[in-house]
C-alpha cells in the first residue's frame, strides 16, 4: 500500500500487462494495412512468366527491350562465336568477372552468365539507379570508350557492361546486370520469369 | 549500478526533450488542460462512452479510408470493378473495406446515441449551446460524408440512391432544374458526379469534419462536461480550486473509456468478421450489382441511418400553396435536421437533466424517441397506404417535440436538483420497464401497418467447407453457364486453390481458350451478342449469390417449366418471363405447370416421370453444388474471415478482462 492508499504493485502489474496486450493488438491491427501494400493478385498475374520465341533473333542481334517481365525490360541477345571468345579476354577490366555476387540464378553462374552460351537473357536495368542501359553491341570505338568490345552503356550515369552484362571497372554501378530466372520450353521458346523444372 | 544509470540517462533525455519542446510549444499545458487537469464529473454513466467512441470511429474511418483510396479507381467505368478488386485481389483489402463500411454505420450508431444523451441530460443548455451547435454541424457533415461515400462503390443502390437524393435539388422552385444539372455535372448521375463526390468525400468533407470536431472539443473543455444530473460541478470547488465532484480525466476516464472502447471493438469486429452485410442493412444486396442507368432496383431504401428523414420526405403527399408536395417533403426533411440546431433556445426549463425535469418532458422524449425509431424502420420498407399514414403521424409527433418544447418545459412541475452529483437514478426494474414501454410504442404501430410480403423459397444450407461439392459446382458452371455468363471478378488460380484443385488440372480441364491461370474468369461472349440472342446481356455471376440469396438461386434454378408461349419454350415460377433458357433441361427433363395457372407465380410444378438424365433428387443435388459454388465465389474470403474473427474476438476478450481490472483498480477508492 502506498501513501495515497492505492496498491501500487497491483496497479503497476495491470498497467504493464494491459500495455503489452494493447501494443500486441495495435501491431495486429497494423498487419492488414501493411499487407495491403504488397503486390495484389492482379499485379502478380500481370507479372507472371512470359514466353518468348527466339528463333528470329539473328546472330549478334538483340530482342528487346520488349518483351517485358514484371513490367521490366528484358534483353535477349544471340551472341556470335567471336563475342563469346572475346568475353574472357576482358576479365581484367571488370569488377566481378566471375559473377561472385548473386545477380543471377545458379544455372547462369558461369563465364557466359547464361544457360546456353549463345543466348544471353538480362533484365535491362542498370543496377546503379535503374535506368535502362542502351545496347551497343558492335565491337568498335565508341565516344565513351575507344576500345569498346560491345555491350551496354547506361545513358544516365555512364555505367558500362559487357555482353554478359558484367560491369566494367570505373562505372558508378558496382554490380553486374541481373539475369532473370528463365528456362527453355523448347529449343526456340524461352520462358522468362520461372526457373523451370529441376532448377 | 550501470543499469540504473542508463535508465536515468534515457528518462532524463526524454524529460529534456519534453522541456525543450515545451519552451517552444505549450505541450505540458495542453496535456494538463485537456487530460490530467481536466476535471470531469465523477458520475458519468454508460451514455458517456459514445463521445469518445465517436472519436475512435473517426480515426478508424480516416485510416481505413486512406488505405481504400490507394486501391480504388474513381471512374464510372472502373469504380465497381475496383471495389471487387479490393475485396478479392488486394491482400487484406476485404478487411479494410469491411472496416470502412461497418465503420460508417458504427459512426451513426454512436453519434445517434451521443445525441440522445445530449437531449436526455440537457447537455445543450447554457453554457453549452455552442458545443451542441458544433455537434449538429458534425452530424450534418457526417450525413453528407455518408451519402457521398455510399455512391463511390458505384453499385445499383449507390446509383439510384444518389439519383433520388440529388433529384431533391430539382424540387427547389424556379432554379431547381438548372441547379440539378449543375450538381450532377451531367443530365443524369454519371462519372462526373462520381468524381466530384469522390473529391468531396475523401478530401473536402473530412477536413471540415476534423475542424468541427476540434471546435466541438475546445468548446467542451472551455465550459466543462455536463453530467447525468445536469448540475454544474464547476460551481462547487474545494480549497485548491478543484471541483469536489470532479475527477481528472486522465487517468480516471482514460482507463474507464478503455473498457467502453474494448467492448465497442468486440461488437465492431464481430460484425466485420461474422456479418459484414449486417443482414443487408450495412451493405445492401442490390449494391453488389454494378450501376445501371436503365434499370431501377425493385426497392430503393436508403442506408438505415438516413431512413427516418427519408420517411418524412415520403410522408409529405399533399401540395400546398400551389407548390408541389416534393418541395414540401424536402422542406420537412431538412427542417427535421435544422430544428435540432435551435434546441438550446427551445428548452426553457430551469433544470437540465431529464432526472429533474417534469413528466411532460419525460413523456415527450419517450414519444419523440419512439417516433424517430418508427420513422427509421418505415424508411427501410416500401410504401403502403397504412405505412404512409403512420409516417405522417410520427412526422408530426417528431416536430411537435420541438415546437411544443418552449411550452411544456416552462409549464411543467420540475423536481429539485441535488447540490452534489449522484449515482444511479433509476433502478434496473424501472430501466427495463422503460425499455419495454419504448419497444411497445415502436412495435405496436408497426404491427398495425403490416409486414413486408415475402416469396416462399426452398430452404437450403450452404457449406463452403465442402470442397467436393464446390468442385462439382464449378464443373457444372464451366460446362453449362460459362459460355454465356462470366465470373469476371474472380481469378482461376485463386478459385483452384480455394477449391483444392491442382492448377494444371484446372488449366487442362476447366479453362477454355487462351486464358492464363492468373486471369479473371471472363467469358468470350460479347455483350452485344448476348443482347441479340437473349434480349438482355446475361449478367455476370461473380456476385449473384450476394445480390440474390442462395435460397433464391436454388429455388429459381429448379423452377423452370414448359411454356410454349415463350421464346425458349420455358418460363420460371420464381422469375416470371425470364430471358434465360433452361440450360440444364437435359439433366432435369420435363417440368409442367400442372394446375395451368395463368400467372407463372401461381404454378404448381410437376416433374414428368421418366424424363431427364437425372432423377429429381440427383438434379437437386447438382443445383445445390452449383449454388454452393456460386455462394463461395460471391465472397471467396468468407471462411478465412471467420477463422481470423475467432482469434480477434478471443484477443479482445482477454483485453477486456485486463482493462476492466485496471479500471476497477483506479476507481476502487473513488466515491
Amino acid at each position: 500500500m502506498s501513501e495515497d492508499g492505492t496498491d501500487s504493485g497491483r496497479r503497476r502489474f495491470l498497467l504493464g500487462s494491459t500495455s503489452v496486450v494493447g501494443v500486441a493488438g495495435v501491431v495486429g491491427a497494423v498487419v492488414p494495412f501493411v499487407g495491403s501494400w504488397n503486390p495484389s493478385a492482379k499485379a502478380r498475374a500481370a507479372g507472371a512468366a512470359v514466353r518468348v520465341d527466339i528463333s528470329r533473333i539473328e546472330e549478334g542481334a538483340i530482342l528487346g527491350p520488349i518483351p517485358a517481365w514484371r513490367g521490366r525490360p528484358i534483353f535477349v541477345v544471340r551472341r556470335t562465336a567471336e563475342i563469346l571468345e572475346a568475353l574472357p579476354t576482358i576479365d581484367g577490366d571488370l569488377q566481378d568477372p566471375a559473377s561472385a555476387q548473386p545477380e543471377q540464378p545458379e544455372y547462369a553462374t558461369n563465364s557466359y552468365r547464361s544457360r546456353q552460351p549463345e543466348i544471353l537473357v538480362l533484365v535491362g536495368l542498370c543496377p546503379h539507379l535503374f535506368c535502362s542501359p542502351t545496347p551497343r553491341l558492335a565491337i568498335r570505338a565508341e565516344p565513351f570508350e575507344e576500345n569498346w568490345k560491345g555491350g551496354f552503356f547506361c545513358p544516365c550515369h555512364g555505367s558500362k557492361f559487357d555482353l554478359a552484362g558484367r560491369v566494367y571497372n570505373g562505372s558508378p554501378a558496382s554490380r553486374n546486370m541481373e539475369v532473370p530466372p528463365y528456362y527453355y520450353e523448347t529449343d526456340n521458346i524461352l520462358v522468362i520469369g520461372e526457373d523451370g523444372v529441376g532448377a | 549500478m550501470s543499469d540504473t544509470k542508463k535508465q536515468g540517462f534515457i528518462v532524463s533525455s526524454l524529460v529534456g526533450l519534453r522541456d525543450w519542446t515545451n519552451d517552444r510549444l505549450p505541450i505540458v499545458n495542453a496535456w494538463e488542460k485537456h487530460m490530467s487537469k481536466y476535471y470531469a464529473p465523477k458520475n458519468f454513466n454508460f451514455w458517456y462512452f459514445f463521445g469518445v467512441l465517436s472519436l475512435v470511429v473517426l480515426v478508424i474511418q480516416l485510416v481505413s479510408g486512406i488505405f481504400l483510396t490507394m486501391h480504388y479507381t474513381n471512374s464510372a467505368e472502373a469504380a465497381f470493378a475496383s471495389v471487387e478488386y479490393i475485396m478479392r485481389d488486394v491482400e487484406f483489402g476485404w478487411l479494410i473495406r469491411y472496416i470502412h463500411s461497418t465503420g460508417a454505420s458504427a459512426f451513426f450508431v454512436v453519434v445517434y446515441l451521443h445525441m440522445f444523451r445530449g437531449l436526455m441530460y440537457g447537455s445543450y443548455k447554457k453554457p453549452r449551446e455552442l458545443i451542441w451547435v458544433f455537434g449538429m454541424a458534425i452530424y450534418l457533415v457526417l450525413m453528407m460524408e455518408g451519402f457521398m461515400g455510399y455512391v463511390l462503390p458505384w453499385g445499383q443502390m449507390s446509383y439510384w440512391g444518389a439519383n433520388v437524393i440529388v433529384s431533391l435539388v430539382g424540387a427547389i422552385p424556379v432554379i431547381g432544374e438548372d441547379l440539378l444539372v449543375w450538381v450532377r455535372g451531367d443530365f443524369l448521375i454519371s462519372g462526373a458526379t462520381l468524381n466530384r463526390f469522390f473529391a468531396l468525400h475523401v478530401v473536402a468533407l473530412p477536413i471540415i469534419l476534423i475542424a468541427l470536431v476540434v471546435l466541438h472539443l475546445l468548446a467542451l473543455h472551455e465550459v466543462g462536461s455536463n453530467n447525468p444530473d445536469g448540475i454544474e460541478t464547476k460551481k462547487n470547488k474545494d480549497a485548491n480550486g478543484i471541483p469536489v465532484d470532479g475527477i481528472p480525466f486522465h487517468p480516471f476516464y482514460t482507463v474507464h473509456d478503455l473498457v467502453g472502447v474494448t467492448v465497442f471493438f468486440f461488437v465492431f469486429c464481430f460484425i466485420i468478421f461474422f456479418m459484414p452485410e449486417m443482414g443487408g442493412y450495412f451493405l445492401e444486396p442490390p449494391n453488389f450489382q454494378e450501376a445501371n442507368a436503365l434499370v431501377t432496383p425493385a426497392h430503393v431504401p436508403p442506408v438505415w441511418y438516413f431512413t427516418p428523414f427519408y420517411s418524412m420526405l415520403r410522408a409529405v403527399t399533399v401540395p400546398l400553396f400551389g407548390i408541389d408536395a416534393k418541395f414540401w417533403g424536402l422542406i420537412v426533411m431538412f427542417g427535421a435536421i435544422a430544428i435540432l440546431f435551435v434546441v438550446p433556445w427551445l428548452d426553457r426549463s430551469p433544470v437540465k437533466s431529464i432526472r429533474y425535469k417534469g413528466w411532460y418532458s419525460r413523456v415527450a422524449l419517450l414519444i419523440f424517441t419512439a417516433s424517430f425509431l418508427i420513422l427509421g424502420y418505415l424508411g427501410t420498407l416500401s410504401v403502403s397506404p397504412g405505412r404512409t399514414v403512420l409516417a405522417q403521424i410520427t412526422t408530426v409527433l417528431y416536430f411537435l417535440f420541438f415546437f411544443m418544447m418552449p411550452w411544456y418545459t416552462k409549464k411543467e412541475q420540475t423536481f429539485p436538483e441535488p447540490s452534489r452529483v449522484t449515482g444511479r437514478w433509476i433502478t434496473n426494474k424501472q430501466f427495463v420497464l422503460t425499455l419495454a414501454l419504448l419497444a411497445a410504442l415502436v412495435l405496436l404501430p408497426l404491427k398495425a401497418v403490416g409486414a413486408e410480403v415475402t416469396v416462399d423459397l426452398d430452404h437450403v444450407e450452404m457449406d463452403v467447407r465442402d470442397q467436393a461439392s464446390m468442385q462439382r459446382g464449378l464443373n457444372t458452371y464451366m460446362n453449362y453457364c460459362h459460355s454465356c455468363h462470366s465470373l469476371q471478378y474472380a481469378r482461376y488460380e485463386r478459385t483452384a486453390n480455394d477449391l483444392g484443385i491442382p492448377t494444371d488440372l484446372m488449366m487442362n480441364n476447366l479453362v477454355f481458350g487462351e486464358a492464363a491461370i492468373g486471369d479473371l474468369m471472363d467469358n468470350t461472349m460479347r455483350p452485344e451478342h448476348g443482347n441479340a440472342w437473349f434480349g438482355v446481356t446475361p449478367p455476370d455471376l461473380t456476385l449473384i449469390a450476394r445480390v440474390r440469396s442462395p435460397e433464391w438461386l436454388y429455388t429459381y434454378l429448379r423452377s423452370f417449366y414448359e411454356d410454349g408461349t415463350r421464346v425458349w419454350g420455358v418460363n420460371n415460377s420464381i422469375f416470371p418471363n425470364v430471358g434465360m433458357p433452361n440450360v440444364l433441361y437435359e439433366l432435369q427433363g420435363d417440368v409442367i405447370c400442372s394446375n395451368n395457372a395463368s400467372a407463372p407465380e401461381d404454378c404448381e410444378l410437376t416433374h414428368v416421370d421418366g424424363t431427364g438424365q437425372l432423377s429429381p433428387e440427383e438434379f437437386d443435388a447438382v443445383i445445390y453444388d452449383l449454388v454452393n459454388f456460386l455462394y463461395y465465389v460471391g465472397e471467396p474470403i468468407r471462411l478465412k474471415r471467420q477463422e481470423i474473427g475467432v482469434y480477434v474476438l478471443g484477443f479482445l476478450a482477454i483485453l477486456f478482462v485486463l482493462v476492466t481490472l485496471l479500471n476497477r483498480e483506479y476507481w476502487r477508492r473513488i466515491h
